[in-house]
């Protein structure tokens, strides 16, 4: 069923002398990917750093990463996925026609040469971006290259990883995972975590309208999310903790500033690759942390009768809904 | 201030079986006698020090990879509600954080050491840990195939190498080391292993998995460390590692150590089909060297998820299954990798390990000695112990058991000739007072005046597992946690941790060799202690604590 | 004499009935049906806060209104049946067993995930993850029948087993993604990356597909299954072609990635 192979980037910077980037653009979106991570590094494996490496990029256009790697895969828009499933094929020696390999404006040449240089590399590492996670197929395009991190195994060390947007993603879904067993995509409505992304993922209850209230936190969904949930943004009340003006504290009927996180405010951060990583404020200010605000918000709700007579509810459930 | 009376009273540390006593606890410890507070009447009942599991995986970067791979286990198991003063959970192959505080204080367990810690995550842990109500907890740093120690070793450099050790067991905050697979993780970091003892690791001129063993116990030694090495052997889970295993016990001899889930290291046989149950030679081994101990590893029939720093036997089980398969590589440290895996009765490699695990418990013959445990998650999950208990009480119930395996499995296990049955006395050694020993937790596991005030207590029951899955009161630090099913309480437990003696040079010894294998600031590498909530020093053995 | 409910109160939020299912109905009174627990959000009401309630002790349950905002009915029911004047919320006779469920009106996602048996017809449109499995689980529907006469969203049939889903409209992407087994009629087509990463199983489609590029075709034939499967589906009003003098099927390989040995018949009708 594939799974996810992964490893953190200390891994990538010591071993790495195969890299992927598929589907995004590090040159401009993660400056100091290829410096302190993966292209530039000298390890006691890879003494000669970048000239040790083979760099691949897989990308709908060519971006200023391009000019990093050695090798340029201009996929068609919309055929990562196809892409994607013929290595998968490949690598197991199986058949696929030239015409589906060209179809994914690609040769036979190039794909051979690509699976070969695959097998042959010590360590590779696949890192991918919104480009793939975030175009037709979704998931499924991620899940695409999980599973073919996860078979490469069967020849040669490989691992994936995908690169994270803006804010802590990562740390929430750590942390979510710990306190619920699920990532994203929860409902407490029950008073126990349900999990179903796609029906309670924050975007599609938005467009569905299925909430009488938001409240956002390290996240400016006003600026990224598709009009009819940004719309329903708008009729609710919505709640939103930022250290900025932003498109959603603006439709907003309640903003609390709060002190930004690692500069004025500390916690822990969690990097792409989940490594926990301390945030140390340089810096004062005069707005409360998140976490403050948070915690006055909760007391303030416990200081309400709970919502449930006493004894109403069984202390655990042995079959869910 | 409480007192329990009349019940009958299983203090294996003190040597107390079955009589009927009063306990008095007062601000957290037994004391000698309490005026007024509440009086719990155990008239007829059955008084345990609460259970200290020696070995499981309940927080951290591996279980919280295996919580999000497995969302229709979750979807089925049991959920706790939330309540005003009471934190929502699952239960299941990898209970949520607040589950297991309730999962584990449900069954009277009231201490849990968590056995595997990278360092680069161990603030993960910690936050992990702080969620985990009721239980006291102590965590275990993964060593054996740290890169920067073993270069140490591998150039001879012992005294450094123990300083290192020391040094990374302070900057994890962890109360102890653990060794997996010594040299084969850092060996699957080129999708290799390490399966001979005396042969050199991939990458490494000299330097073996038995000199890490031996060395690496030394050190423990050395430092004083009240738990001493922790040991996942090499060759978990193979047929024929029986012979790895006693390989490993020999380059120990002499030292103080645990060895971890000896169930998966006690195979004979050539290959899969041949794969049969090497329990009395290794039993036989323990018998006659009363210094290590160990715990079970025992498989339970059923769903569970495996998760181990031993990458590349996950990347095998993988490759078996077909199922999912999640691995995470830590930078210069470990590895780590899950895979969702179901035990069944009529596969005769699970029948072999499922009765593996049994025969250890009751061939090695000193209850001190070998503790109740399921690697949980990996051959069962904790909540079940209850059903390990009643297979060790009850001979006719593992010959009922029995039935259930293929024919194919005579000649394979012993399991069908072994007539001991535990008695309430050598349970109580085996999931309190032995492991809280082997830990170094002179408070835990004891009922003597100025321990800790954790207690269990069962209603008498026919029906063992029923009694021990359902005790009657659950008391922790002297608080009433569990009364007639229900939780009462969710008090935050404590941590243990410990801070052995340390070359004050050894950062600048460290700093350049980390940054050169690190992606992370040297300063912010070490979890702060503010990190760490109800953090208590434990001492490190022949010296006073630095 | 069946039990009716008639939505009389319009959901905010999402309200959550897994009651409305023949097994919980068939043995309670009139009062206690409507006194049944509703989840409407985080509130919990009875269920006849928001419907009429007529009618008791029956397995059959006829529902009027627009239920869009209704999940979970029919959930894991094994009898009886169902029947929904109006459009319906998620999960739809998920994890059911028998019984029949017939929907006069759109469906949302997830109808007949993990079924077991029994039969689910909807006369409209439907949504994504038909007779699916939940995420993480390894198999959708183990066995029953799933017809939809009009369109589908993404994912029908992901990771089933057994079982029969026929759309007669057109499906999007993924149809019988990660497919075990079972059978997936398209009468209208779909959209990309059907049967993408398919280990067994088939899926026949009336009208020319866009294939992933790791099926190969293999011959042009009528196979007899397809006759006998033409007269099962029949029953429910659902005419495939077989008979060699209208046309072919072409039969595709694949997924080769997996490797998995299931099937795309597409239908070649002589012109």
């Amino acid at each position: 069923m594939g799974g996810k192979v992964s490893c953190t980037l200390g891994e990538v910077k010591q071993r790495a002398d195969f890299i992927v980037y598929w589907g995004g653009n590090p040159a401009e979106c993660h400056p100091r990917h290829f410096t302190k991570y993966t292209l530039m590094q000298k390890s006691k494996f890879l003494p000669r750093g970048r000239k040790d490496r083979t760099m691949v990029l897989v990308d709908i256009r060519e971006t200023k990463s391009a000019k990093a790697s050695d090798i340029f895969l201009q996929v068609r828009p919309g055929k990562d996925f196809e892409l994607i499933t013929i290595l998968r094929a490949l690598i197991k020696d199986q058949n696929v026609s030239d015409e589906a390999i060209a179809d994914t404006g690609l040769t036979r040449e190039v794909l051979d040469d690509l699976v070969q240089r695959m097998k042959s590399a010590k360590f590779g590492c696949m890192f991918f971006g919104m480009g793939l996670s975030m175009t037709r197929g979704k998931h499924m395009n991620s899940a695409a290259l999980l599973t073919l991190a996860a078979e490469m195994n069967a020849f040669t060390k490989f691992v994936a990883m995908p690169m994270r947007g803006h804010g802590n993603v990562t740390g929430a879904d750590v942390m979510m995972r710990w306190q619920t067993g699920y990532p994203f995509g929860i409902t407490f409505n029950r008073g126990y975590p349900r999990y179903n992304p796609g029906e309670f993922s924050t975007v599609d209850v938005l467009v569905r309208g299925d909430c009488d209230a938001a409240f956002i936190i390290g996240a400016d969904p006003g600026g990224t999310m598709p009009q009819p949930a940004i719309d329903h943004l708008k009729r609710i009340p919505t709640i939103v903790l930022d250290p900025h003006v932003t498109h959603t504290s603006k439709l907003a009927r309640v903003h609390i500033t709060t002190a930004p996180q690692g500069i004025a405010a500390p916690g822990t951060a969690y990097r792409m690759d989940e490594v926990p990583l301390p945030l140390k404020p340089p810096l004062k200010s005069p707005y409360p942390t998140d976490e403050y605000v948070v915690r006055r918000i909760n007391e303030a709700i416990m200081a309400k009768p709970f919502w449930l007579p006493d004894g109403s509810q069984p202390q655990m459930l042995t079959a869910q809904v | 201030m409480i007192r329990i009376t009349g019940g009958r009273v299983y203090d294996p540390a003190n040597g107390i079986n079955g009589e009927v006593r009063d306990l008095c606890m007062d601000g957290g410890s037994f004391v000698e006698s309490v005026e007024g507070g509440r009086t719990i009447d155990a008239t007829g009942m059955i008084v345990f020090p609460g259970g200290v599991d020696v070995h499981t995986h309940v927080a951290g970067g591996a279980i919280n990879f295996a919580r999000a791979m497995t969302p229709e286990d979750h979807r089925r198991t049991q959920a706790f509600i939330r309540t005003k003063t009471r934190r929502s959970g699952l239960g299941g192959m990898a209970p949520t954080t607040f589950a297991t505080g309730y999962l584990y204080a449900g069954m009277g367990w009231t201490t849990v050491n968590e056995a595997a810690v990278p360092v680069l995550s161990a603030r993960h842990t910690h936050e992990e840990l702080a969620d985990i109500p009721i239980v006291d907890k102590t965590t275990l740093t993964l060593m054996a195939n740290n890169e920067i120690m073993l270069d140490q070793l591998e150039n001879g450099e012992y005294e450094r190498a123990k300083q290192v050790v020391a040094w990374y067991i302070w900057a994890a905050k962890s109360y102890g080391i653990k060794a997996v697979n010594p040299g084969g993780v850092a060996a699957w970091k080129w999708g290799k292993d390490a399966k001979q003892l005396t042969s050199p690791i991939e990458g490494y001129s000299k330097l073996t998995p038995g000199t890490i063993v031996t060395q690496l116990a030394q050190i423990c030694e050395d430092l004083g460390l009240p738990h001493p090495i922790h040991l996942h052997c090499n060759n978990l889970g193979a047929p024929g590692n029986i012979s790895t295993t006693i390989d490993t016990l020999k380059h120990l001899e002499g030292r103080r150590a645990h060895i971890a889930h000896c169930q998966y290291h006690a195979y004979g046989g050539d290959d899969w089909d041949t794969m049969c149950s090497e329990t009395a030679q290794l039993a036989d081994y323990f018998n006659a060297h009363p210094g290590i101990t160990t715990d079970a590893g025992a498989v339970l029939f059923g769903d569970t998820v495996t998760i181990t720093a031993d990458g590349p036997w996950q990347h095998l089980l993988y490759k078996l299954t077909g199922r999912k398969w999640g691995n995470l590589d830590v930078e210069n440290e470990t590895s780590c990798g899950i895979v969702p895996y179901t035990y069944r009765p009529s596969n005769l490699v699970n029948a072999v390990q499922w009765a593996s695990g049994l025969e250890l418990l009751l061939l090695i013959q000193d209850p001190w000695q070998v503790f109740l445990s399921t690697d949980h998650p990996n051959g069962g999950c904790f909540w079940r112990y209850p059903e390990i208990i009643k297979l060790l009480m009850c001979a006719d119930f593992r010959q009922e058991c029995l039935k259930q395996l293929p024919d194919k499995i005579k000649g394979k296990i012993r399991l069908a000739e072994i007539d001991r049955e535990y008695t309430l006395y050598e349970i109580a050694t085996s999931m309190s007072a032995g492991p809280a020993r082997a830990l170094g937790m002179p408070k835990k596991g004891n009922l003597g005046i100025g321990s800790d005030a954790d207690v269990v207590i069962y209603e008498e029951d026919e029906d063992v597992e029923r009694m021990f899955g359902h005790p009657r009161y659950v008391l922790k630090g002297g608080e009433v946690v569990i009364e007639d099913g229900e939780i009462r309480e969710t008090p935050e437990g404590r941590e243990f941790l410990i801070k052995p003696a340390c070359d004050p040079g050894i950062d600048d010894f460290m700093r350049p060799l980390f940054e050169e294998c690190y992606t992370m600031s040297f300063e912010n590498y070490p979890v702060e202690l503010e990190r760490i909530e109800h953090a208590e020093f434990a001492d490190c053995l022949g010296s006073t604590r630095s | 004499m069946p039990v009716s409910f008639h939505l009389k109160r319009q959901p905010e939020v999402p309200l959550e009935a897994e009651v409305l299912s023949p097994d919980r109905i068939c043995q309670l009174s009139n009062e206690e049906i409507r006194s049944l627990t509703v989840y409407h959000g985080k509130r919990q009401l009875p269920l006849g806060e928001f419907f009429d309630v007529e009618g008791e002790r029956s397995n059959e349950l006829e529902i009027h209104g627009n239920l869009a905002k209704v999940r979970w009915i029919g959930r894991a029911m094994s009898q009886g049946s169902v029947t929904v004047h109006g459009g319906v919320g998620m999960h739809l006779g998920a994890y059911m067993s028998g019984g029949q469920i017939e929907i006069h009106g759109d469906a949302s996602d997830w109808i007949g995930a993990e079924m077991k048996n029994g039969l689910i017809r909807v006369h409209g449109n439907a949504g994504g993850q038909i007779g699916a499995a939940y995420r993480g689980a390894r198999a959708g529907m183990k066995n029953g029948t799933i017809i939809v006469d009009g369109s589908a969203g993404l994912e029908v049939g992901m990771r089933m087993r057994r079982g029969t889903i026929v759309l007669g409209g057109p499906a999007r992407d993924f149809t019988g993604l990660q497919m075990l087994g079972g059978t997936i009629v398209l009468l209208a087509g779909a959209e990309i990356r059907t049967g993408a990463w398919m280990k067994r199983g088939t899926i026949i489609s009336l009208k020319p597909l866009t294939m992933m590029p790791t099926f190969t075709p293999a011959t042009d034939y009528s196979p007899t299954f397809v006759n006998l499967y033409s007269k099962h589906l029949s029953l429910f009003g659902v005419q495939l072609p077989y008979a060699a003098a209208d046309g072919r099927y072409r039969r595709y390989a694949g997924d080769s990635s997996v490797p998995g040995k299931g099937e795309i018949l597409v239908w070649q009708p002589n012109v």
